[in-house]
């Protein structure tokens, strides 16, 4: 047990950057199992990874603006050939999916052969350290998720794939720099199927994410152990629980 | 039961947080890697309370976030790290989460002990295309006993720059460090006459202040670039080299994946000695020092 790293001016930027997270990557994930594309967001998320590297192959400092423009530039291509696909071999898109990435995760191995600098910053941008995030970093995210939901609201019922896929793009590449993909993944699919079958899914879906997140910063603090795997495991614990009762609701009823 | 177990715990925080504002008098140290935490140790004496964000079993060059890790940099009111970007990739972020203004870079409280020693294998052109190179030098200095005699002393003008109430007990603490580290180099360098001339082959070339104090000669480096895997190309020259030009063992620090190491000693017979690259848990530097030569030294018998 630890309590020094209870302190709200540590977890407090990672729990909002998680919050920021959650509010776009809920209904967005709702509307991949909708249409079972699972593994689309490690795809995409490998892909904006690979436009780094490509990027700082060219010489561009790693943090700079350049970095972004090509980690969006290439998600949004992705996009693009993903909805390709989709229209044409829609029978084989998860399989197309999974192609793309394992294609993308090599072609970055392929390119960063020589350049292990890079594979580290590679790794962060997969693996992601919620804990370092500070204040500051949280504005030009918050702006991205203002965006994304007003897209999502104001045009959620004439989304065409493409429209999905370009939104889908926006968000991940922003969400994997700042919590990494398997938080993403996360937070992406597991409220979501937690709160299938609930009266109000959205709600559910947010709550279950919400107290994933907050559970996982203080038992990861008292544990001392990373918090990005600790969170990971706690939204999955409480969406487990949480159609667990729902079911057994239903029986009731 | 768990929100009331919840409630204790932010009741015992307050409470913790109340008594350490007014039992302020021990100084909190912050550690990168365990070589400079025993260091520390060893100089500050029983007054400071001296954390390694590391273990001996950690590759210092990638480490994950805790909370507990945010909370010790925060009260930390001196930082004893290697520099030469050895830390580069989660130090800086650390740094600035912390919000700590002690220890930020060019304070008194910010000590690189890369900073105080000449370095080797400074590049002379900065290439990217070469791998993981360290623009400053290799970073490894803290397995060169006589530059880590260097950093000692400098170390010990920090504490007194942060603490200046003891200067007297720091200069103590390193008379006899001092002492008692001239006797136990004297006594290695007796005991490693016979590896003078040794040739080795390295897993990745963190031992270039080892090899040049006990006078190893490195044959090869089985990372083909530093911190990438060695392809196969690269072990196929080696292979060749060795047959050759015989080596006498391989080294690897105890942390390292011995994968690559194992394989070379499957084809070659060499044997692979593993060092503890950094002290363990509370171990001091000389008990360290010592139990890193041992392999060394039962190898060449």
């Amino acid at each position: 047990m630890s309590l020094e790293g209870l302190d709200f001016t540590i977890l407090g930027p990672a729990f909002i950057a998680g919050l920021l997270v959650l509010s776009t990557h809920v209904p967005l994930g709702q509307e991949v199992l909708k249409r079972g594309i699972i593994f689309i967001d490690l795809a995409i998320a490998q892909i904006a990874g690979l436009g780094v590297i490509a990027a700082y192959r060219f010489g561009w400092d790693i943090h700079g603006w350049e970095v972004q423009v090509a980690a969006l530039g290439t998600a949004l291509i992705a996009a693009v050939v993903l909805n390709t696909l989709e229209k044409h071999y829609q029978a084989y898109q998860e399989a197309l999916i999974g192609a793309i990435f394992v294609l993308a995760a090599t072609a970055s191995i392929l390119i960063l052969a020589g350049n292990p600098h890079g594979g580290e910053s590679l790794k962060e941008l997969l693996i992601g350290q919620i804990l370092w995030i500070t204040w500051e970093q949280l504005l030009p995210t918050a702006l991205v998720t203002g965006f994304i939901l007003l897209v999502l609201l104001s045009c959620r019922q004439n989304l065409q794939h493409l429209g999905f896929y370009l939104l889908f793009a926006v968000a991940i590449t922003s969400s994997v720099q700042l919590v990494g993909v398997y938080l993403v993944f996360a937070s992406l699919i597991i409220p979501a199927l937690g709160s299938i079958g609930s009266k109000k899914t959205l709600l559910s879906a947010y709550l279950i994410g919400g107290a994933g997140y907050g559970l996982g910063l203080i038992s990861s603090s008292l544990l001392d152990l990373p918090s990005g795997a600790m969170i990971v495991w706690c939204i999955a614990i409480i969406a487990l629980l949480s159609s667990l009762t729902t079911k057994r609701k239903r029986q009731l009823v | 039961m768990f929100d009331q177990l919840k409630k204790r715990h932010w009741l015992t925080v307050l409470l913790l947080t109340l008594c350490s504002s007014t039992a302020y008098a021990q100084l909190n140290i912050f550690a990168c890697e365990p070589e400079w935490a025993a260091l520390t140790r060893s100089l500050a004496g029983d007054g400071a309370k001296v954390y390694s964000a590391t273990t001996d079993q950690q590759d210092p060059h990638h480490i994950q976030a805790r909370p507990s890790l945010i909370a010790k940099v925060r009260r930390a009111d001196l930082l004893v790290c290697t520099g030469a970007e050895l830390e580069v990739g989660w130090l800086p972020l650390l740094l600035r989460k912390s919000g700590n203004a002690k220890i930020q870079a060019g304070q008194a409280g910010y000590f690189m002990a890369t900073d105080h020693v000449s370095l080797l294998e400074k590049p002379a052109v900065l290439d990217r295309s070469l791998g993981d190179i360290h623009a400053a030098g290799n970073p490894h200095v803290h397995l060169d006993p006589y530059r880590m005699q260097q950093v000692a002393v400098a170390l010990v003008s920090s504490l007194v720059k942060v603490d200046p109430s003891k200067e007297k007990d720091y200069q103590e603490n390193l008379r006899i460090f001092t002492l008692e580290w001239r006797n136990a180099i004297s006594q290695w360098e007796k005991q490693a006459e016979g590896l003078r001339g040794k040739r080795i082959v390295v897993n990745h070339n963190n031992w270039v202040y080892l090899e040049r104090w006990l006078g190893l000669e490195r044959l090869a480096v089985l990372e083909s670039r530093p911190g990438i895997a060695p392809s196969s190309s690269h072990l196929g020259e080696i292979l060749t080299q060795l047959s050759a030009n015989p080596a006498d063992m391989i080294l690897l620090a105890g942390y390292q994946n011995d994968k690559p190491a194992l394989w070379l000693s499957k084809k070659t017979g060499l044997r692979v000695v593993s060092l503890p690259f950094s002290p363990s848990n509370e171990e001091n530097l000389i008990h360290w020092f010592n139990r890193l030569l041992q392999p060394l030294l039962s190898a060449d018998s």
